[in-house]
């Protein structure tokens, strides 16, 4: 073993505290270091050509590097040494700059010290052994779950950088959530206007293969490498052969709630979401089906011009390979009415959600764009907006900021008022949280130009009294309770992730908050990453979002699909975990404190369970080398040895330079 | 020099990089730390801070990223459960639980970096150099 | 049966002793003991938790735990001020060591305050079975709708008191329903009545007391239900200074839970002290002949 040291000056910066020669001399009488040599920059280009001279003169086979910090500069002479034909692991740098010169004053103590340190980086690559960054073969091809706006955004980026997207919606249309708003906040343009072309260029588009009413059900596999069993639910109906029609829809004569339409007026079992939808397919739901609940029916059978209709139609489930997913699951809005007694908790019609009036502004919703109490179908004139709703309530466990109920509150107050010139509307609000850009001069508009009262507090309770709601509520501002009669009650409640939220986030083995929402990768540096490798997120399934975030993410998850799926193989951090399995007991509390999942059991032949590290999903933090109760699973990189071996040296008290051994050596001072 | 020895286990994201940042502004400290560099601190093995008690540290300090900050998630949710536990056994192994200490800093506390470093150089210069050893 | 050490609270043993009476009537129908507490004090009630550095708000209902605390498992306060304040004494009691040392150096002696404290709901729900209850009513108040009013400290604060969900309690319906009423639905059931503001501001119980009054004749109630001798002043001794101030013409009798039961049971209303009320029941009470004679 020959191992070179090379000491920095970084110009005066180490050299004006730290006696490099010094460091140098002490460094030579070390076990196994044959070159020892202080260098003006060792960064800058001559600085570098003197290391990789020196390597190849001296056969030089680990290098230690007295410099700046590691996490300067380490990648710049991983390279220069791998161009001397070394293995770009067998380097250790060893920090006299940030961690010693710059932080002392006195030239004795700062050399004395930067000698340990370097008795310590010789030490630890004394135990270096070569690593090998390994490699995975790429699927070329993405996933996208999930198809509102975040979804269609993120399948659509990734479809034009030219890489094939299966995208996976469990409902028979796309467009999600977006696709029930009327106009959108903050510059009221028609929801439907913006998202129905891009829902029909997801259809068209030939990098896109779109799977409606389907749902994941198995997810093998890992970063590069996913295989995803996909279920095609059974619809009745022949996709390719429907042409939405709607015939069947109209001769249907089993009713059944609306689920497009947030349960506002009432559709058939056999239907189209809506008329814009994408495809434009009707699917039949069975549990609401006169033929199957009663044996006996088969109008739509009979109408169907295009012969589509297939009652035999059974769930299909397909097989795919991925490369990367994409999760843009969305969001639904949280169920008000058992935690909210005190609002009627469903027993007063005129009591809605947000986004159930959200479908009787919309021209095309079931009230034609007429606003209608439920309970009589007359016109309100006054309409409370109460904030808030199962968020920012502790009481009733739920502290989190539903992210848009303020902005859509104003944008709903606007649009009543638009709809109804000669009515009132009240925000009861908490805070107005208007972050975003054109935000805040949104709400002013509600307030000055559309003539909405806000009062700031919580409604306590809302009951009925002669035909009307009152709602009691404080005004926190006046200090005094206030009571507003109200013909209609809008609740902005708040926000959950998907229902089967959770479910999906164990088979991807991503991790999920008390909402159900995803959590990404960091909460800071991996907004759009999970901590599962080539899973990303999108949109408000991350955490509540408005269609401007939703977007965003989506592109940002999008271009990490494509980074990732542009290379044919995928390089994989050598500095990882490796079970020695021949001692292995098969405990698997590796497994119990992996944070990525990244340790699987194996089966040796004779039948031993032992673990194992997937290369391609351990993110080396060690975690499992501290749990290994017969510590098998080193860190390479970390090793037991290394750090231990860097303990006692740096704590060994010096030798004195034994001359014997400088004298055999070289020492190259470059001044 | 002070005649202790006092060895840092520092995570690579937060606490060494807030050691680096405390350099860059120059923010002088005592000489007696030298510092190991880890990836996180779920990856000290408390039997490390006993090996370096056993090789004669005067002091053993840990520092990590910040709860709820830690690069891998959770890793120092570990440590410092792992870390809980070895500090109260260390008076069973005659070490003034004193000279042990772990502690967050971020990547921006340089300033809280070099007032942890003082204040715990100053706290086991006070103790002076151990003798003897646990071993 | 069991037997239970009875706690009355002033107000039981003065302003309200037709409470008192249906309690006992009830109680001895369905063979539960009740051991009036020896030497008992007032609660602390309203002024006491508010005075004086606040101490006798929590001395006074701990001596009468203390005192609970030699006989019976559990103690019964009907009074929903009472129940509260016991219950926050204890709560108080078992987190707090100096409290105890205190208590211990006024008593001079250990404070025992690990007797359970119920209420009259409770106590009822626990001891009487509504199939029993049932068939004694005989369907007596088949015809009578009531809102039931629990109030605020009856359920407040949840983490203290630990009984139903102060948003929504719905302790009283099980037996009431066994007796044959229907519950309506009332918003108001946990709201404020405006409590001792009696006194000091009798706006703001004329206030609060009439929304709801209103909101239960507006449910359809025959009468309010209620357990808090607070709550029956303001809503029953002072519906006619409501009237007054509001020129309403309300006329909604409130009877406590234990005077429904008695009626379920065919108790006479005078037995039940129902005559002592301010606001008439008679409507009421011929409807119930009625259904009985049928
Ligand atoms: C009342 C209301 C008004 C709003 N108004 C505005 C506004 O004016 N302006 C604005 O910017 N934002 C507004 N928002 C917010 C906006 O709706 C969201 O930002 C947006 O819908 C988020 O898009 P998404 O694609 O992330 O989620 P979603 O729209 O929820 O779409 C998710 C899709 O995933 C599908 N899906 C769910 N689970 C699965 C599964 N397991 N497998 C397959 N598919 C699945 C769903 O069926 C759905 O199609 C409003 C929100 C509400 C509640």
């Amino acid at each position: 073993m020959r191992i070179g040291v090379f000491v920095c000056q970084c110009g005066t910066n180490i050299a004006a505290t730290v006696a490099t020669r010094r460091v140098v001399e002490a460094a030579l009488s070390m076990r196994d270091v044959f070159h020892g040599e202080s260098i003006q920059y060792t960064c800058s280009d001559p600085g570098q050509r003197a290391i990789i001279d020196a390597i190849q003169q001296k056969n030089l086979t680990r290098v230690v590097l007295a410099a700046c910090s590691p996490r300067m500069h380490e990648t710049t002479f991983r390279r220069a040494i791998a161009q001397a034909g070394m293995n770009p692991f067998m380097l250790e740098m060893v920090n006299i700059r940030e961690q010693c010169s710059w932080i002392h004053s006195d030239i004795d103590t700062a050399t004395e010290k930067a000698i340990d340190l370097v008795r310590k980086g010789v030490a630890r690559v004394r135990r270096q052994t070569p690593l090998h960054a390994g490699s995975v073969p790429v699927t070329r091809r993405a996933l996208v779950i999930g198809g509102g706006v975040a979804g269609i955004q993120a399948a659509l980026d990734i479809a034009d950088a030219g890489v094939p997207v299966t995208l996976v919606e469990k409902s028979p249309t796309l467009g999600g959530n977006m696709a029930r708003l009327d106009k959108t906040f903050p510059t009221l343009d028609c929801s439907s206007c913006i998202l129905t072309p891009r829902m029909v260029e997801v259809k068209q588009h030939e990098n896109i293969d779109l799977m409606v009413s389907s749902e994941i059900e198995n997810v093998r596999g890992y970063i590069g490498n996913f295989e995803v069993d996909i279920r095609r639910k059974a619809t009745c109906v022949i996709e390719e052969k429907c042409t939405g029609c709607m015939i069947c829809e109209q001769k249907c004569p089993s009713r059944a709630p609306d689920d497009f339409n947030a349960g506002v007026g009432e559709s058939k079992a056999i239907s189209v979401a809506f008329p814009q939808a994408v495809p434009l397919v009707a699917a039949l739901r069975k549990e609401y089906c006169r033929l199957f609940l009663k044996g006996r029916c088969s109008v739509c059978k009979k109408v169907c011009p295009a012969g589509a209709i297939d009652y035999e139609q059974e769930d299909r489930f397909v097989t795919e390979r991925f490369g990367a997913i994409v999760a843009a699951t969305g969001f639904e809005q949280f169920d008000w009415k058992k935690a909210y007694p005190s609002f009627g908790g469903g027993l007063y019609p005129d009591v809605i959600t947000s986004l159930e009036y959200e479908r009787m502004l919309s021209a095309s919703g079931p009230t034609g764009g007429h606003i209608r109490r439920p309970s009589d179908g007359a016109e309100p004139k006054h309409i409370v907006f109460i904030s808030c709703v199962g968020s920012r309530d502790e009481s009733v466990g739920r502290p989190a900021c539903c992210g848009v109920g303020c902005m859509y509150q104003a944008k709903q107050a606007i649009l009543t008022k638009e709809h109804i010139p000669d009515s009132q509307s009240y925000v009861f609000y908490l805070d107005v949280r208007a972050g975003g850009k054109g935000y805040e001069e949104f709400v002013r508009r509600a307030t000055r130009e559309f003539g909405t009262i806000y009062v700031r507090g919580r409604v306590g309770k809302v009951y009925p009294r002669n035909g009307k709601l009152i709602c009691m509520g404080t005004d926190t501002l006046a200090g005094h309770q206030v009571e507003v009669e109200a013909d209609l009650v809008v609740l902005a409640a708040g926000l959950n992730a998907a229902g089967a939220a959770a479910g999906l986030a164990r088979k991807l083995n991503i991790s999920y908050d008390m909402y159900g929402f995803f959590s990404e990768g960091h909460p800071k540096l991996k907004p759009v990453e999970t901590n599962t490798g080539g899973v990303f997120l999108a949109g408000a399934c991350q955490g509540p979002k408005d269609i401007p975030a939703s977007v965003a993410q989506a592109g940002a998850a999008a271009a990490k699909v494509v980074s990732l799926l542009s290379r044919a193989e995928l390089e994989t951090s050598p500095m990882v975990a490796e079970v020695n399995q021949m001692k292995c007991t098969g405990c698997f509390k590796c497994r119990e404190v992996c944070p990525y999942g990244a340790i699987e059991e194996q089966e040796l032949r004779g039948g031993r369970r032992v673990a194992h590290v997937i290369g391609s999903l351990c993110q080396g933090c060690g975690l499992c080398n501290v749990a290994c109760p017969p510590a098998v699973i080193p860190l390479k990189g970390y090793t037991d040895n290394q750090l231990i071996a860097e303990v006692v040296e740096v704590l060994r008290e010096p030798e004195p330079a034994s001359s014997a051994g400088a004298s055999a050596k070289a020492v190259e001072v470059a001044e | 020099m002070s005649g202790v020895k006092i060895i840092g286990l520092l995570c690579n994201w937060c606490s060494y990089a807030g050691a680096d940042m405390a350099g860059t502004a120059r923010m002088k400290q005592p000489a007696a730390l030298r510092v190991v560099r880890l990836p996180c601190t779920g990856r000290v093995n408390p039997l490390l801070v006993l090996k370096a008690f056993q090789e004669g540290a005067d002091g053993v300090l840990v520092s990590g990223c910040h709860p709820g900050d830690c690069h891998y998630n959770e890793g120092n949710y570990y440590a410092r459960r792992r870390l809980e536990l070895l500090a109260a056994m260390l008076p069973a192994l005659g070490i003034e639980p004193e000279r042990f200490r772990y502690t967050w800093v971020s990547a921006s506390e340089g300033a809280r970096w070099t007032e942890v470093v003082e204040e715990f150089t100053g706290r086991v210069e006070a103790l002076g150099p151990r003798d003897g050893g646990a071993a | 049966m069991t037997d239970y050490s009875y706690f009355p609270g002033c107000s039981l043993a003065s302003s309200a002793m037709e409470y008192d009476a249906s309690f006992r009537l009830v109680s001895e129908v369905f063979g539960i003991g009740l051991d009036e507490l020896e030497d008992w004090t007032c609660c602390g009630a309203s002024p006491a938790p508010h005075h004086w550095g606040g101490e006798l708000g929590i001395l006074l209902p701990a001596r009468n735990l203390h005192i609970a605390g030699r006989s019976h498992p559990a103690v019964v306060a009907p009074c929903a001020g009472c129940y509260n304040r016991l219950k926050y004494a204890q709560y108080e009691l078992r987190r707090n060591q100096q409290l105890r040392e205190r208590v211990a150096q006024v008593l001079r002696e250990p404070v025992r305050y690990e007797t359970e404290v119920v209420n009259l709901i409770e106590m009822f729900n626990r001891e009487i079975d509504p199939a029993a209850l049932a068939a004694r009513a005989q369907g007596r108040l088949e015809e009578i709708s009531l809102a039931t009013y629990y109030g605020c400290v009856l359920t407040r604060p949840a983490e203290i008191v630990n009984f139903d969900d102060p948003n929504d309690p719905v302790m009283m319906e099980p037996l009431l329903r066994a007796a044959g009423a229907t519950i309506t639905h009332f918003p108001f059931k946990s709201e404020c009545c405006g409590s001792y503001m009696g006194l000091a501001k009798k706006e703001i119980v004329f206030r609060a007391s009439r929304q709801i009054i209103e909101t239960a004749l507006e449910s359809g109630a025959d009468a309010i239900v209620t357990v808090c001798p607070l709550c029956h002043q303001n809503l029953d001794l002072r519906q006619r200074q409501i009237n007054f101030a509001w020129d309403t013409d309300f006329e909604l009798p409130v009877l406590y839970f234990s005077q429904v039961i008695g009626l379920a049971l065919g108790a006479s209303p005078e037995e039940l002290g129902i005559d002592s009320h301010a606001v008439s029941a008679d409507k009421l009470l011929v409807k119930i002949k009625k259904t009985a004679n049928r």
